[in-house]
């Protein structure tokens, strides 16, 4: 029965997609900048008929109405259209460079489950005490510390002033891997390779830890304050009154219904990573989707922008979906 | 207890950094260190604009030294790559990867000297056909041997028009480096003959930038192939590459013929394998060199020089760069239209001030349209210097008197305008503007997206623009041309004249410097219109960053080339 509720839910994703991508053509058709004279400004000579011509190649001499058309047939047959600029096609270009920025978004959604739980947990328990202050005043350092700050912090102390860590980049250029998923850490272990695992490992550490320490911030202060809430509530007390030992009150009863506005926010967080990747990519040169898709931008590349944007969706979307399931192993009563 | 000390641990050097970051001083003067050009190296160049001449090689054989240890050189670029078609690509980046793995009929030095590569000599057969003798047994990759037929098909796939079949059929982003090109025809295997519509007198200069391809090779496995697998003569083959070119790796071409014969050492590459490493970011890329991650990092933001040269081991190199910086005035607005107003607002800026503050002394004052190391840059006209009095002289006589509180006004208005410009070049313009506002200017800073604003500017919609533009080549041919001549819709011409300048004389001096063969009238039909220039101001003739590079300790034999070209060739690491 879930299974069919979750199919279900998989196909509405469709409507919201193709939502999406009108939403996204017609939007960047509105910001200035003529994709073909970007491309032609690069190179030193070219006549006007070369001009009308790419414009042809790429229908941009056409009504938006026929351009949408042609768009949204190529997509239908998966076909995302070449990318202006690097001479790819864009599905190509984002199978490239997705594997990359999922590790990234992956391993800081980790480093921040692994910061903030604890965190959360001890700061609600111990309401006001030394640790709860000391560790809410972190959170709110967190939260306000850019990304590309931290980035560096981090990269000169762990990398140039200890050298445990390394400064940049998915692996060292002497390491060799045999590529599968493009996920370098689940690559390693799915062919057994242990120095490239070590080495993917030590790579993810930083950016990881840069790009969830925000997203750890906001998910301890959510569990913080949705843990103190369910630790009054009377069920609570009967469990203390029935002598459950601290532990028990707090892991096993407190906890599940406390997870359920953290599970949302931590959903939430994902696009944020994905977002937040931007930057992150850029300072650690991990070569993922975010830096691709400034690139696009700048270069008024709409196959690329698009096609990027409805990845972007798509993660976001399913995000949601798994938020939404995992509702209801949290708590039984809520449906899908 | 642990954990508060780790925590005092980082906060303590996070604010160590940050001191050392805030203090570190901006105002010193650095050392250059200038890179000068061999007496050899000019002659051989000089003798080629000369044309007619055939030139004599000297070989100078150096074997490379054999390097204990890590043998991989690792160089950091700010970019990555657009492509790795020699025909079709237009970043630096992509020109850098292309000259290690290709090698071109000629090949240019640190500087600006032209030398003999694939090329054994070139002869001029009269003003429009360029006789090419290729040098025997140069090698591809793939063992065959380079024959005038992969020279005349490389010149194909740059000139013709749709040549390129991938993705769609196109023309080459290379078109323009080959001028009025004709045709290319081979004569026998080992000569080709060039068949220009036009004299080029610049052909050398820029015949640097187009690297041969193998015709069996592309002919083959087409554009696509060739973009994913990459095969040359030049001194590395091409291992691979990682997404989107963000890592590509060489090793040792063990069959190459050695290079130009008259750039020393001549021979196989040093090291045995290089890899091409991208790293956007500034902080990360000097990060990556302190921490031994790489060995060479290119575009060292300036501020950092003083800061990396007291790090031990640390090299620190300059030369001057190819990216000359103007403010160009709207000279079709007021109150722009007034030369009396450029000229003063020339002597209103403190160059020197600005190089010493916003360039740590890392950059050379312009005198002009032309960059001071371009080969026709006129040496008698000097940059116009800070005179206060003079450019407020000149402003009343144009009409423009400060009023009591200092703005200067004219009719009851002010001289009030908006600097455009792009988030490179911010620094710089707000500093400009300072100094304007400092004679009673009212002049604010806008940032702009270069793609944006492009459009507006050759359509004549802002009032001021600082940018650069790219003069790789040395010679005036396509700088000029982009630049300071009339902008001529669907041409070449005028395609980075961002002032909206148009003068009839300087026009028809550009159109005659391209085709005037003879090297002493080229320089002085240049050097007119680079006075006419210079008077009538169009711009506020800025400045010449230098290129900064960096390299660690190990590093040897390594020096930046003034086109930004990372060739590593000669560079060995001990």
């Amino acid at each position: 029965m879930k299974a069919i509720k979750i199919f279900e839910r998989v196909l509405t994703t469709i409507p919201i997609m193709f939502g999406v991508a009108i939403i996204v053509f017609f939007f960047i058709r509105l910001t200035p900048g003529d994709p073909v004279d970007i491309m032609l400004g690069r190179s030193a000579a070219a006549s006007q008929r070369e001009i009308e011509q790419l414009r042809h190649q790429f229908h941009l001499d056409e009504p938006l109405h026929a351009q949408l058309g042609y768009f949204l047939g190529d997509a239908m047959r998966g076909n995302l259209g070449y990318s202006y600029i690097r001479n790819k096609s864009v599905v190509d270009l984002l199978a490239e460079r997705l594997p990359a920025t999922i590790e990234l978004t992956l391993g800081s959604l980790l480093v921040s489950l692994i910061i903030a739980l604890p965190i959360g947990i001890l700061s609600a328990v111990r309401q006001n005490s030394f640790l709860d202050r000391f560790s809410m005043a972190g959170a709110f350092l967190g939260i306000s510390m850019p990304g590309f700050w931290l980035g560096i912090i981090l990269i000169l102390f762990f990398a140039v002033y200890l050298q445990w860590l390394p400064a940049q980049s998915r692996l060292g250029y002497d390491v060799q891997l045999q590529e599968i998923t493009g996920m370098y850490v689940l690559d390693s272990i799915l062919t057994g390779n242990m120095p490239a695992l070590m080495d993917s490992l030590k790579h993810l550490v930083l950016p990881s830890i840069t790009l969830g320490a925000g997203v750890a911030a906001i998910v301890a202060r959510v569990l913080r304050s949705s843990l103190l809430e369910v630790l009054r509530s009377d069920y609570i007390k009967l469990a203390r009154a029935k002598g459950a030992t601290e532990w028990d009150v707090v892991m096993k009863h407190a906890l599940r219904n406390a997870l359920i506005p953290t599970v949302t926010v931590v959903g939430l967080q994902v696009g944020v990573l994905l977002g937040g990747n931007m930057i992150v990519e850029t300072v650690f040169s991990w070569p993922g989707l975010g830096r691709l898709v400034v690139d696009a931008i700048f270069n008024r590349d709409f196959p690329l922008i698009q096609g990027a944007v409805m990845i972007y969706a798509i993660t976001f979307v399913l995000t949601n979906l798994v938020v939404d399931v995992l509702y209801t192993y949290l708590n039984p009563k809520i449906t899908l | 207890m642990n954990r508060v000390r780790i925590i005092q641990v980082t906060l303590l050097a996070a604010t160590l950094w940050l001191l050392a970051a805030c203090a570190a001083p901006t105002a010193q003067v650095v050392e250059k260190t200038v890179v000068v050009e061999k007496p050899v190296e000019k002659i051989v160049e000089k003798t080629v604009v000369a044309e007619k001449t055939v030139i004599v090689e000297k070989t100078v054989v150096v074997q490379p030294t054999a390097v204990p240890g890590r043998d991989t050189l690792v160089v950091a670029l700010a970019r990555a790559p657009q492509g790795i078609d020699p025909a079709d690509h237009s970043s630096r980046e992509a020109e850098t990867v292309i000259r290690n793995v290709y090698d071109g009929l000629v090949t240019r030095d640190a500087t600006s000297g032209v030398h003999m590569e694939i090329a054994e000599s070139v002869k001029w057969l009269d003003t429009k056909t360029l006789e090419i003798k290729l040098r025997k047994g140069v090698k591809f990759h793939d063992g065959s041997e380079l024959k005038a037929d992969d020279v005349v098909f490389t010149f194909d796939r740059v000139f013709k028009t749709n040549a390129i079949e991938f993705p769609q059929p196109h023309t080459a982003l290379r078109k323009g480096f080959l001028g009025p090109l004709g045709t290319a025809e081979k004569k026998d295997d080992y000569t080709v003959v060039m068949n220009f519509t036009a004299p080029w007198p610049a052909a050398m200069q820029l015949l640097v930038h187009t690297q041969i391809v193998s015709k069996a090779y592309v002919q083959k496995v087409g554009t696509k192939g060739l973009i994913e697998k990459p095969l040359g003569t030049g001194p590395f083959k091409f291992v691979s590459s990682k997404t989107g070119l963000e890592e590509v790796v060489l090793e040792r071409f063990a069959d190459y013929y050695g290079g130009a014969p008259t750039l020393t050492p001549v021979g196989k590459s040093c090291v045995s394998r290089a890899v091409f490493r991208v790293i956007p970011e500034n902080s990360t890329r000097v990060a990556a060199l302190l921490a031994g991650e790489v060995d060479v990092i290119a575009e060292v933001p300036a501020e950092l020089v003083d800061t990396l040269k007291k790090v031990p081991g640390v090299q620190v190199k300059t030369v001057p760069g190819t990216r000359p910086i103007w403010m160009e005035f709207n000279v079709k607005q007021a109150p722009f239209d007034d030369p009396k107003v450029r000229q003063a607002l020339n002597y209103a800026v403190d160059k020197n001030l600005i190089i010493k503050k916003v360039y740590n002394g890392l950059a050379q004052p312009l005198a002009g349209a032309l960059m001071p190391t371009n080969n026709f840059a006129d040496p008698s006209l000097k940059p116009y210097a800070y005179d206060k009095a003079k450019a407020l002289a000149l402003l009343k006589e144009a009409g423009w008197v400060p009023d009591a509180s200092g703005m200067l006004m004219k009719d009851g208005k002010p001289l009030a305008f908006v600097i455009d410009t792009i988030d490179s070049i911010r620094p710089l313009t707000e500093a400009l503007a300072t100094l304007l506002r400092d004679i009673g200017v009212d002049a604010s800073v806008r940032v702009w997206e270069y793609n944006v604003v492009r459009t507006k500017l050759l359509a004549g919609e802002r009032q001021a623009y600082v940018g650069d533009w790219g003069d790789s080549a040395f010679d005036p041919v396509g700088h000029m041309e982009a630049k300071w001549h009339s902008l001529v819709t669907g041409s070449t011409y005028g395609r980075g004249n961002f002032s909206g300048y148009s003068n009839a004389r300087v026009d028809k001096l550009i159109k005659d410097g391209e085709i005037e063969n003879d090297a002493a009238k080229r320089k002085a039909i240049y050097n007119e219109a680079q006075k006419l220039i210079y008077d009538e101001a169009p711009a506020i003739f800025l400045v010449l960053p230098e290129a900064i590079e960096a390299a660690g300790a190990r590093v040897q034999n390594w020096t930046p080339a003034s086109d930004s070209r990372e060739n590593l060739h000669d560079v060995c690491l001990k």
